[in-house]
Parts: structure tokens; sequence; C-alpha cells
């Protein structure tokens, strides 16, 4: 008898704190892998200033340190700790489909953010926030033909092209964009050859040594990220080949810089902090019960050396 | 012509022949690599005349020369029966290290600075495998990590940039020329010739072959072991310190994973070169044609416009293709049912 009291006040104090937290959003998040590099560091922090900002949200932040199996752990916990919603930067769009899965059986909603995961795990994904890759690519065409156009040379103009790393989403929804838009708004500007750059600012710069060895005539350059671009741009000043229009993705510090300086024209501006707040908003919206789209995607706007005033200066 | 002379000049001929052959097999045996060389350089120019231009051989050199700069330390480590995996995420570290000093406390003392604290990691790896006798693949894949984590904490995950990219003469390392040579090419030239020096000519070098060769037979004849470990990779560590100068000043900012996965093409271009993964065997000379075929390939490959899913494989291919070779040319022939 003693027991089943202790049991009964037990469970209604345990109801009590149900209620009292049905107030507060518990939100738990499993990031990719903080610290590899200052995007991720900076969404960290931004994520976090976010979530303290907002009193109705209490924020439950991990990172899987870019390991699948750690982030697989984690969704458990989360899911373990009843949190409200999950979101997940996955580690890897197809291994944490079931981790998912199971947070979508537990009834707890889960938002993606950044990179969405497979298409196979979609139904059980509340939303996805994140950049659009694909629209970004296109940009990039739109901001390079633009430059072409107004250069007079939209009938001529060779292109090379310098991808992220083969097989990340990322990379292929870029180079996907920036292939299928570049002919629609300059049809004979041609792209002459496409290497992989790997994200990795020296790779970039071997790629584009090459290439200025192997055409006499580029026109311009469109890197799948600023880092690359820059890495590009290193290579052309090295050779002294001038008047080379280089077009890139994801505004760095280092891409902006060389824009202020008018070597590098333009860039597609996504910022870290937009993104980290999209997520939480993303998050919030889905438990307040708003009606969210399944591709909540947050604008990234074009940035050229015309508008980059408009712009301050990322921190990554 | 009387049928006894025919006979003589027969006879002579044959054993001219005899001759050249061996004297051919042995000049085989000693430079395989070589040939394998010079068999690329030849196919990559016919398929693309732009190849062996001036401007191309010097930019790929000049690419090649931070890989090789770390695969002449790694030659050492690995005469001396050992590996160094660490190399790669001990080059991210220095770059990062040298860029962030360099805006805080001007070049000329971030330089010293940066060697100071890459050889404290050289050191403390050449203590755990050299007096600790730990297992140098342990050791150093552990470092890798944890290197690569004390980066992360260093840099607070950011990229490093120097904030004066026009004004500072630290450019010189990474982007000057002497003599129209790249800077980069002559530091691996000058470092190379340095070291080749020092393995083949100094009693230290062949301390180096004499502990990689048979450790307890070079222990009882009077050889330091450890301290010679110790030492190889304190070599390792400089030479990285030197790669991760380079880099830093030539695009003066990185990321902070921009050694990632180097130690492995620097380990694939000692080994190309016929340093035995057992120890005690290898030179320097060696080391430098792996480390210019690597880079050649890669530039090759690019050159020729070959898809890029199929250049992975492709550089692989040849890889083997040329250590097959090598093999080969040692053992006189293509195949041999027994090692």
């Amino acid at each position: 008898m003693k027991l089943r009291n202790t049991l009964a006040a037990s469970t209604a104090l345990l109801a009590l704190a149900g209620v009292a937290s049905a107030e507060t959003m518990k939100i738990g998040i499993t990031q990719n892998n903080v610290g590899v590099d200052s995007y991720q560091t900076t969404y960290e922090k931004a994520f976090i200033a976010a979530a303290e900002a907002n009193a109705d949200v209490e924020a439950v932040v991990l990172d899987a340190g870019g390991d699948v199996a750690r982030q697989i752990a984690q969704m458990e916990d989360l899911i373990q700790q009843e949190v409200d919603a999950i979101i997940i930067w996955p580690t890897n769009g197809e291994a944490v489909i079931p981790a998912v899965r199971k947070a979508k059986q537990a009834g707890i909603p889960v938002i993606v953010t950044n990179s969405n995961i497979a298409e196979a795990g979609f139904d059980f994904v509340a939303s996805f926030s994140g950049p659009d890759n694909i629209t970004q690519g296109a940009r990039s065409a739109e901001i390079m033909c633009d430059k072409f156009k107004e250069m007079g040379i939209e009938n001529e103009a060779q292109v090379v092209h310098i991808t992220g790393q083969p097989g990340y989403t990322t990379a292929i929804e870029r180079a996907k964009g920036f292939e299928d838009r570049l002919p629609e708004v300059c049809p004979d500007v041609t792209v002459v050859d496409t290497q992989p750059g790997d994200w990795n600012r020296e790779k970039s710069q071997q790629v584009m040594e090459a290439f200025l060895v192997k055409y006499d005539d580029i026109d311009g350059v469109y890197a799948g990220d600023d880092n690359m671009g820059v890495g590009a741009l290193n290579a052309a000043k090295a050779a002294g080949r001038e008047g080379i229009i280089f077009v890139g993705a994801t505004n760095f510090a280092v891409g902006y810089e060389a824009m202020a300086a008018g070597d590098y024209w333009g860039s597609i501006y996504q910022s870290p902090v937009d993104d980290a707040e999209a997520a939480l908003k993303t998050a919030i919206d889905v438990l307040e019960g708003k009606d969210v789209p399944f591709l909540n995607y947050f604008d990234t706007p074009k940035i050229t050396q015309d508008n980059m005033a408009d712009f301050t200066k990322p921190v990554f | 012509m009387s049928d006894a002379s025919r006979n003589a000049s027969d006879l002579r001929e044959g054993i001219m022949a005899t001759l050249s052959r061996q004297q051919v097999g042995a000049i085989l045996a000693r430079q395989g690599i070589l040939i394998a060389f010079a068999v690329f350089m030849i196919a990559f120019t016919l398929a693309n005349p732009k190849f062996l231009t001036p401007d191309n051989v010097l930019s790929v050199v000049r690419s090649s020369a931070i890989i090789g700069v770390m695969a002449l330390g790694v030659t050492f480590v690995v005469i001396s029966g050992n590996l160094d995996l660490s190399v790669g995420s001990m080059m991210s570290f220095s770059t990062i290290v040298v860029l962030d000093l360099h805006d805080k406390m001007g070049p000329l003392l971030a330089i010293p600075a940066m060697f100071a604290m890459t050889l404290c990691l050289g050191a403390f790896i050449g203590f755990l495998v050299g007096y600790l006798r730990l297992n140098s693949l342990i050791v150093t894949l552990g470092m890798l990590s944890a290197i690569h984590g004390l980066t992360l904490t260093y840099s607070g995950g950011q990229n490093m940039d120097i904030a004066d990219k026009e004004g500072t003469w630290f450019s010189i390392f990474g982007q000057g020329t002497a003599l129209g040579i790249p800077v980069p090419i002559l530091i691996f030239v000058a470092l190379a010739a340095l070291l080749g020096l020092a393995l083949a000519k100094t009693p230290f070098g062949r301390k180096v072959y004499a502990v990689g060769g048979n450790g307890t037979a070079a222990t009882f004849s009077g050889i330091p072991r450890a301290r010679t470990v110790f030492t190889c990779y304190l070599i390792s560590a400089a030479c990285v310190a030197t790669a991760g100068l380079i880099q830093a000043s030539r695009s003066l900012g990185s990321q902070n994973t921009v050694g990632q996965g180097l130690e492995l093409e620097v380990l694939a271009a000692v080994i190309l070169g016929g340093a035995s993964l057992l120890g005690g065997s290898g030179t320097i000379f060696k080391t430098v044609i792996g480390v210019l075929i690597l880079g050649f390939i890669q530039n090759g490959l690019l050159l020729v416009g070959l898809q890029f899913y199929v250049q992975f494989v492709v550089t692989w291919v040849i890889i083997i293709l040329a250590v097959w070779l090598d093999i080969a040319a040692k053992r006189g022939k293509l195949w041999s049912p027994i090692a």
C-alpha cells in the first residue's frame, strides 16, 4: 500500500513536471562536426545564442564529431531524454535514416538542418531547413552570365568549373544548378572542363594551375565555394593571367576580401547564423503546429563587387 | 670467309650480346623506378604536348614540393623501421600556428616559434616510439587524431588568414622565385641534398640503416637504437614544419584540415621510391623520384582530361604498375612464383 502511494505520488510529480515543461520546448540538436570548419563553429555559436535568447526554448546541444555511429547514439539519447523535437545535421544522409525513423515512431518530430538526408528517409522528417544548393548553383551561373554580358563576351566566353568533393550532395547539387542554368541564360558560353577541388584551397589551386596550362583562353571560373575560388584565383595571379571572372558560392571572409580587392567577382551569401536561426525557428514552428513547408529553405542572396556593401563580412 | 672464322665471329657476337644484356639487366635492376618514371612522362607528353612545357613542369614540381619535403623526413622514419602517419595533421598544425603567430608576433618570431612547437610534437612521438619502444603505427595513428584535435582547439575551428596579405615578406617561401625557379622547389632541392648526404655519407645515416635493418643486431653492436629513432622523428617533424611554412606562405591563409590525408600520399611516394616498409632500405633520391611520379601522374591525368571519378582508379593502377616494374626489374623477370 505504502509502495503504491509512493508510486502514485511520484507519477503525479512526473505529470506535474511534464505540465511545467510543456511551457518550455526542449529541443535537441545533433550536429555533424563542430570545429572542423568555421561555418560549423559559427553555426553552433549562433544556435546556442538563438536558443538562449528564447525563454521558451531549452536546448540540448550535441555534436557527433563527424562520426555516424556517435550521431545515431546521440539520436537515441535524445529520444530517451524525451525532448520535444530533434534537429539533426546528418553526418551521412543514408546511415542516420533508421535513427530518424525511431524518433518519429517515438512521436518526436525531426528537423533536418543544412544538408538533407536521403530521399528514403523523407517520410520520417517533419521539415528540412537549409540552403537550396541547386538555386545557389543557378544563381552563380546568373552572376557569371550577367558579368559576361556586361563585358560583351557572352557569345564566346569559356568557363572552367571546380566542384566540391565528389559524392557530396552539396557539391552535386551546386554543380547541377550551375550547369543547368548557364546554358539557359548564356547559351553560347561553354564549360570547357570540370574537376573537383575537394573543398580544399590548395587542391583547387593545383587544379587551376593545370587548367591554365591546358587552356590558353579562360574567361570565367566557377568554384563550388569561395575557399576553392580563392585557391583558383591564387593560381591565376601566380601565372599572371588577368581578366578572369571568378564566381564562387558560400561567401567566405577570404572571398569577401578578394572581392573588396577587386580580384574576385561574386558569390552566394550563405550565413551560418541564418542557417542556425532558421533551423531553430523551423523546429519551434513545427512544435507550435504551424504549417511548415517540407523543404524550408532560407534565402541565400547573390553577392558581387557591386552590392557587397549591403553585406557584412562573413566571420568564417 | 672460312667456317672457322665465321664461328669465331659468331661467338664474339654472342658474348657481346650476353654482356650487354647483363649490363642492361643490372641497370634495370638499379633504376627500375626511373624507367617507370620515364615511361609515364613519355606517355603523358604524347597525350598532351603541353605536359612537358617548362611552365607546367615547374608548377607540378612546386606543387609537389610540399608533399616532397614531408616525404624526405618520412624516408628516415621508414628506413629506421617505423612509420609516421601523423605528418598530415602535423602539417595542418604547423600551417595554422605559423599563420596565427604571424599576425601576433611578426614573421621573424613566428617561424622559429612554429618550428619549436612542431619539433616538440616530433620529440614526443620520438620518445614514445624510440625510448618507450611503443608500436609506431599505433602511436602515430593516435597522434594523427590528437594533433588534429590540438589544431582545432588552437584555432577554435576557424580558418586562419593573415590580415595584411600584400604587405608581408612572409609570402616568399611559397610564392617567391629566385633565378626563375620557385622558392618551394629550391627549398625542396636543398633539403633533399642535405638529407640525402646525411643519410648516405654520415655515421648517423648508417645507424639509421642499421637500426631499421636489424634493430637487435644494431643494439648489440653498440648503436644507440632509441636515440637514432628519436632523431629520425625529429627530422620528420622539422620537414613537416618546413612543409607547413611553404603551405602557409603559399596561400597566406588556411583551413585547419589542410594536411588531412597527406600522410598516405607521402607514404605512397616513399614506398614508390622503393623504401621497404620493413625498414633498412631506401634512399632520398628514390623518394624524390617517387614524389615526382605522384605529382606528374595527378597533373597528367588532369591535362588528359580524364573524368575525375576514373582518376582515383587510374592513379593507383599507375602506382601499382610502377612498383611492379621496379620489383620485376630487380628480379630480372616479370613474374616469379616465389617472392
